[in-house]
């Protein structure tokens, strides 16, 4: 439990500002309090690091103190001295356990030094013709991530202004996210554009699969699908990058995206175990998100056009898409979900004995699952 | 060269730390890992650290030494790589530190700390670029 009223005594002014006058010049009353003498911690200078001043480095004193339950509902700046009656801002989620994890303030320095530009940094002037059903299934899978990304932006501004201000840290970071989700929808539906092939077929299916996410009807349970189970899954697409890449450019735009989407995935991970490490409880609350979102994921993951443009791309054309692409995407489709599955005891949910996934079918062996993760 | 030698890796630091331009585009890193090869008889460990852009540390790393992840696998897979980035000046198909890793047919990552295995993936370009250092190492000193 943090206690963030420990707050030093005012600073002892050095100086006498006892005269100053007690109204402007219009007749309006002047306020000198913050002058002589706020509730401070006056005199706190954190050391900037190698790099210059992280968030890390300012988490001193009480400044550092993200309380449990924070008093106010307000937009106070955490740390500052704030009056009592301050405005509710309509916050909900104003347990730490709501929207904490340990390493929102790393990620967020991580997030700002490692942006990168989709219009610069991709070598588009490299893109090569490609065999026509290659360029298709490149296309379609565009024209799908196009389709899914923005879910990864609008779900955390959909939850974002009802996080209690004292929770500014994990603000930050969703908003490096936004920014993030935002480069992606861009790289994706550069890629599908400028290589004269197009966006392609947008069926319903993706669109259960997003609805499920941004109508969960708590953050925790928003995170559970979007960040472990979602953006997990679309990080494992992005490692798969160099399988089913045609051209380098590719291999760069799903390379780039992957550390990207790596952090988003540290985030919900770290923050659904801060969630039932301090709240037991919530662990039920996240299993019967992932009851039925998984059921819904499955469903899109093995939804016709996604897995035969995959396959085509892994196979590098139609000649090979049975011999080669469906047996290698069934392959990457068991790392997909052992790699959620072993996500998920790191988070501290284990999912090994309640999830419906197919584990036999699938030939995915749970000891390693628990082994991994021990 | 041989590669299970802390020397070889030295040489990519070196290659790391007199190009910052080519890792300012990435972006900071800050990680510790270790690289692990067994041949069998023996096992080749070495501990490399990044700092912001730079490569800080290159040592032999003691089996309990702490470290975010590792990547452990017989030598021959090591050479493999390597011998892929030499000749190609850096890592071809599915000879990047990503796919072996997702193939994991040989290398394979491992670590106890949740978020530090993260970093394998968080860092992951950086981790290539430094590996892709051992061609240009090579052409530095031939
Ligand atoms: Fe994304
Ligand atoms: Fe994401």
């Amino acid at each position: 439990m943090t206690v963030v009223e420990n707050r030093p005594e005012p600073r002892k002014a050095n100086k006498d500002y006892s005269g100053l006058p007690e109204a402007s010049p219009m007749g309006a009353p002047l306020d000198w309090a913050w002058l002589r003498g706020a509730k401070s911690e006056w005199g706190v200078r954190p050391k900037p690091s190698p790099r210059g001043l992280t968030m890390l480095d300012i988490a001193v004193g009480a400044y550092g103190e993200v309380p449990d339950h924070p008093q106010h509902r307000s937009m106070a700046p955490r740390g500052c001295d704030v009056e009592g009656d301050t405005p509710d801002m309509g916050y909900i989620l104003n347990k730490k356990t709501d929207v904490w994890a340990d390493n929102t303030r790393e990620l967020y320095e991580e997030a700002v030094a490692r942006q990168w530009s989709a219009t610069r940094d991709i070598p588009w002037g490299d893109l090569q013709e490609l065999d026509d059903d290659v360029e298709h299934a490149m296309c379609q899978l565009c024209t799908l991530l196009t389709e899914v990304e923005m879910i990864a932006a609008d779900l955390p501004a959909k939850w974002m202004w009802r996080m209690n201000h004292d929770f500014i840290e994990a603000k930050m970071f969703l908003c490096t996210q936004i920014m993030d989700e935002a480069r992606h929808a861009e790289v994706f539906r550069k890629r599908a554009l400028s290589n004269g092939g197009g966006l392609l077929l947008s069926r319903s299916g993706p669109t259960s699969l997003l609805r499920t996410i941004i109508e969960a009807k708590t953050y925790t349970q928003a995170t559970a699908l979007m960040h472990l189970l979602g953006e997990g899954f679309v990080l494992d697409i992005f490692r798969m990058g160099e399988l089913i890449s045609p051209s380098d450019v590719e291999k760069r735009m799903f390379r780039m995206c992957m550390q990207d989407e790596a952090r988003h995935v540290a985030y919900g991970t770290m923050h659904l175990r801060y969630a039932v490490e301090n709240d037991p409880d919530v662990a039920e609350e996240i299993h019967e998100a992932l009851d039925h979102g998984e059921m819904v994921l499955t469903e899109f993951g093995t939804a016709p056009d996604v897995s035969t443009a995959l396959a085509v791309l892994l196979a590098g054309g139609v000649e090979h898409v049975e011999d080669k692409g469906f047996p290698l995407a069934l392959e990457m489709t068991k790392k997909q979900f052992t790699s959620y599955l072993a996500r998920c005891e790191r988070a501290g949910v284990s999912r090994l004995e309640r999830t419906q996934i197919p584990l036999d079918l699938l030939g995915i062996d749970i000891e390693t699952i628990k082994r991994s993760a021990a | 060269m041989k590669i299970d030698d802390v020397a070889f890796f030295k040489l990519m630091q070196s290659e790391m730390n007199a190009d910052p331009d080519r890792f300012r585009l990435l972006g900071d890193a800050d990680t510790v890992f270790a690289i692990v090869m067994e041949d069998g008889r023996a096992t080749f460990r070495v501990r490399i650290r990044f700092e912001e852009l730079n490569c800080v540390e290159v040592g032999p790393g003691a089996p309990d030494t702490i470290v975010d992840f590792s990547l452990v696998g017989p030598l021959t897979a090591w050479q493999a790589m390597f011998d892929d980035v030499l000749a190609n000046g850096r890592a071809t198909g599915l000879q990047t530190i990503n796919s072996l890793v997702l193939l994991g047919d040989e290398v394979r990552l491992t670590g106890d700390d949740p978020m530090g295995l993260d970093k394998f993936s968080r860092f992951n370009q950086t981790l290539q670029e430094y590996i892709d250092g051992a061609a240009r190492a090579a052409v530095a000193t031939t």
